[in-house]
């Protein structure tokens, strides 16, 4: 049943523990897009490159779960994409907000590694990149 | 009285969360009596909802109102949706992803407490 893989069947991305994954980038995706929406709307000039950069990781979280989610060569593409973009952003976003505090005076989700979220954002990327390794095509022989 | 429905709200997703986990190490798929829980928490968090409205008309407001209410409406969409997702997948990981759920919302009332204590 497996090997008949059906254009109804699910994304490989999105099944067995990628169902867990799906989940957990969609509540990143939620979280970090409400508050950028918070942020923008309500005090943008306190904290412009903080909260810019909140607002770019949102939209990388969506992207990520959106493409999870879905099947399909060019989906794994964007996702490649997306939890790359993810590791480099909590990386350097990480590594400038210890060093350079001053150009974050408001917190975004990839400060200090993701602290004010348990490293939850530090350990994503690393478990998504592994995952869609994990599920690659196989070439048939 | 925020307090004690907070209280409330935890331990049920507690009991959820420990089902859950329970199903996962036992290798079992996510059943229809889990999201019977689940909907009771769901009730939970609805009246929660309305005793904070009562209490923002009353002009007892959380610190951050926007964040709060942000997190409010959030946790009540978590359970619904994970629900949907778990039930598409039959099999354990269908009981992680409400555990992960469910954690997700003790987390946003932990969250909601620190904000409204701070009022």
């Amino acid at each position: 049943m497996s090997a008949t893989a059906g254009a109804s069947a699910p994304a490989p991305t999105s099944q067995g523990f990628g169902r867990v994954l799906v989940l957990v980038y969609a509540v990143f995706a939620v979280a970090a897009t409400a508050r950028a929406g918070v942020q923008l709307i309500r005090d943008w000039h306190e904290a412009p490159l903080a909260y810019a950069l909140s607002a770019f990781a949102a939209a990388v979280y969506v992207v990520a779960t959106v493409s999870l989610a879905r099947r399909g060569r060019g989906s794994r593409t964007v996702a490649w994409t997306a939890v790359t973009v993810e590791l480099v952003g909590v990386l350097a976003v990480g590594a400038f907000s210890f060093f350079r505090p001053d150009l974050f005076p408001e917190a975004t989700v990839w400060s200090h590694l993701g602290e004010g979220y348990g490293y939850v954002p530090l350990v994503l990327p690393f478990v998504g990149l592994w995952w869609l390794r994990h599920t690659r095509p196989q070439p048939r022989s | 009285m925020l307090l004690p429905l907070t209280v409330t709200v935890l331990l049920l997703c507690a009991a959820l969360l420990a089902w859950a986990v329970w199903f996962a190490v036992r290798d079992r798929a996510v059943v229809l009596r889990q999201l019977w829980g689940a909907s009771v928490v769901e009730a939970a968090l609805l009246v929660q909802i309305a005793v904070a409205g009562v209490l923002a008309a009353q002009g007892r407001h959380a610190a951050d109102g926007v964040t709060f209410w942000g997190y409010q409406v959030t946790a009540l969409m978590i359970l619904p949706f994970a629900a949907l997702w778990a039930f598409a997948e039959r099999t354990r990981w269908s009981s992680v992803v409400l555990a992960v759920a469910a954690a997700t919302v003790m987390f946003l009332e932990y969250r909601m407490l620190q904000i409204w204590a701070v009022a």
